[in-house]
């Protein structure tokens, strides 16, 4: 009995230390933006330092750092929650009254979220310039909710896949109105696919880069493009500022997983394998 | 849109109403409306739609439009028709073909590793249910994948920096000197290596999904009978996890395929090109020598063949729950 107590700490102690393998990187970004300039600088890199809290304020200080997270809020949260109201309406139809396409439809919208986007970028960029809408927040809004209702359509489909049509008839023959049981009787019942397709989908819009280089601009700017094109100081990199800044931004994506781990494998990948781990 | 929430507000609160006759008159021509079965699913699927119209349709043809021109945003002269030039002018140029079999490299062997890698881990993490902090074990190994890619790309540039970065220190205690991402020879493997190192936890999820959708009493069966590992694995772990690990793959192939961000961020497709992938030439292409029209035609390939990868994803996905709706 103790023998075999002894070999499940072992492996649990191998597993903890693959877990933290994978975490050292962002581990030692975070480690290093408590340490001032020249300590993160200095040849040999230093192990045992004294932290200092310096960077934070430092950061929030700068120019522009709070306007482009509060862009990252807003784009990501109005653009998410827009797709999830237009993709429960489509996934509702094409679970339940499944019109003729159907499948040709969800392929089409998945294959979207397959396509290189550096492919789709030409494109919009010169439709949004064409349309005047380069650097608004309407045109960065609807092209981040695009792209946020493939994957929302997929996931959403599959959980009122799940609900038994049974419902909806009873609800009907009860007198209830169309939109009673959309929102009344179907809703309530998938909220953990709305919430799955909420996290995951804002995670990805979080993180996205090139379009809002491309369609985006001096208004509109997420942190990721500041990461690319704004942190460079007298030739070298300002790391201080960019270690902070990588930590606070990370906190958002890691803590959505860490309260939300049901949903991982249906987020990442797209809603198309369901389960957990 | 609009008329839908309107709608639930006055259902939902239909005693509150102070409205006027002709109000209610009109609400009640709305449902009957709303609740015509021919009318209302298309109502349902309309905004979709036009999205897909506006942001898809528009541009996807503006594309094609494009393909068919010489279009440069910085010459003066004028956009002109050349026909299928640029399709033939790609099929014959030498770089996009050396950036094709540099793509083809990149995602045959980060695939593979990551699939070796992550499967093997992943059956580390079969049977890690009791493990104590399992959640925040968890959530550290899945990092990479969820963090933009972006912000891989900052870290692997500390890491990689040659005075002050960790790797190159490491090195040096070896007494060697490595300049990672500057020079020709090490910036393709160590920027594959980022990659490993995000996506690698993405397969370990795959595995242990695919490990979870194996029926646990075939494994007891297994367990009982004393079949030997090699047995299990052949015989029953692999038919049931089959499905979802070739899902894993291929998700993983259309996704590295288009890589883009953590290569720009790490190292622009230089030194060189040697670290050139298709979607960051393209990039390059359009929006630093602004050939728009020959963008648009290498871009109308890339998008053909990312059509291609998902219809075969979809077939796999069809064969699987088709395979499931038997068995449950």
């Amino acid at each position: 009995m103790n023998r075999r107590r002894r070999r499940q700490t072992l492996y649990h102690i191998v597993l903890w230390v693959v877990a933290l393998i994978f975490f050292a990187p962002v581990l030692w970004i975070i480690i290093n933006s408590f340490k001032t300039t020249s300590g993160i600088l200095s040849t040999p890199p230093q192990f045992i330092f004294k932290p200092t809290l310096e960077n934070y304020p430092d950061l929030f200080a700068r120019q522009n750092v709070t306007k482009y997270f509060t862009n990252s809020i807003i784009l990501s949260s109005t653009s998410v929650l827009i797709a999830l109201v237009v993709s429960y309406l489509a996934a509702y139809c094409f679970s339940r009254y499944k019109p003729r396409g159907t499948n040709f439809l969800m392929f089409l919208l998945l294959s979207i979220r397959m396509v290189p986007a550096a492919a789709v970028v030409i494109p919009v960029y010169l439709m949004y310039v064409a349309f005047g809408w380069k650097d608004t927040f309407f045109g960065m809004t609807m092209f981040y909710a695009m792209f946020s209702i493939p994957f929302s359509v997929w996931i959403l489909k599959g959980f009122i896949d799940g609900v038994s049509p049974r419902y909806d008839e009873t609800a009907l023959v009860n007198g209830g109105s169309r939109l009673h049981i959309l929102f009344r009787v179907i809703l309530p019942q998938v909220a953990p696919g709305l919430v799955a397709a909420f996290i995951f989908n804002l995670i990805f819009v979080w993180n996205e880069f090139l379009f809002n280089l491309f369609i985006g601009g001096r208004t509109t700017t997420m942190i990721p493009v500041m990461f690319a094109t704004y942190l460079y100081n007298d030739g070298g990199w300002d790391w201080p500022f960019v270690t902070t800044l990588t930590t606070v931004y990370m906190l958002v994506p890691i803590v959505a997983v860490f309260v939300f781990q049901k949903y991982l494998l249906t987020g990442m990948t797209f809603g198309t394998v369901r389960g957990e781990v | 849109m609009r008329v839908n929430t309107s709608e639930v507000k006055s259902i939902s609160s239909p005693t509150l109403s102070t409205t006027a006759a002709w109000w209610r008159r009109l609400q009640a021509r709305l449902t009957r409306l709303l609740d015509d079965a021919r009318f209302f699913p298309l109502l349902l699927i309309l905004p979709v739609l036009l999205f897909f119209l506006i942001w898809n349709v528009i541009p996807t043809l503006w594309l094609i439009g494009l393909s068919f021109y010489k279009y440069s945003l910085i010459s003066s002269a004028a956009e002109r028709y050349v026909g299928l030039r640029n399709f033939t002018d790609i099929m014959k140029d030498v770089r996009v073909w050396e950036s094709l079999s540099r793509t083809f490299i990149w995602v045959s062997v980060s695939i593979t590793i990551q699939t070796i890698l992550g499967g093997m881990l992943g059956f580390l993490f079969w049977g890690s249910a009791k493990m104590p902090g399992r959640r925040i074990a968890l959530t550290l190994l899945f990092t990479p994948m969820i963090i933009t890619p972006l912000a891989a790309g900052v870290f692997f540039r500390f890491i990689y920096e040659p005075t002050f970065g960790i790797a190159n220190y490491v090195v040096r205690l070896f007494g060697g000197e490595a300049n990672f991402l500057g020079d020709a020879k090490l910036a393709f493997g160590a920027v594959m290596f980022v990659d490993i190192w995000m996506w690698t936890p993405f397969m370990i999820l795959i595995t242990l999904a695919a490990l979870g959708s194996v029926p646990k009493a075939e494994l007891e069966a297994a367990e009982i009978d004393r079949l030997p590992w090699s047995y299990r694995l052949r015989y029953i772990i692999l038919p049931h996890a089959r499905y979802v690990l070739m899902l894993g793959i291929l998700l993983r192939t259309i996704d590295s395929f288009k890589t883009l961000d953590l290569i720009y961020i790490l190292t622009r497709g230089g030194p060189g090109a040697t670290t050139e992938l298709i979607a960051v030439m393209l990039r390059r292409k359009a929006f630093e020598a602004f050939e728009l029209g020959w963008s648009s035609a290498l871009a109308i390939i890339l998008l053909l063949t990312a059509i291609a990868f998902t219809s075969i994803y979809i077939y796999i996905l069809n064969q699987n729950s088709k395979r499931q709706g038997v068995t449950s």
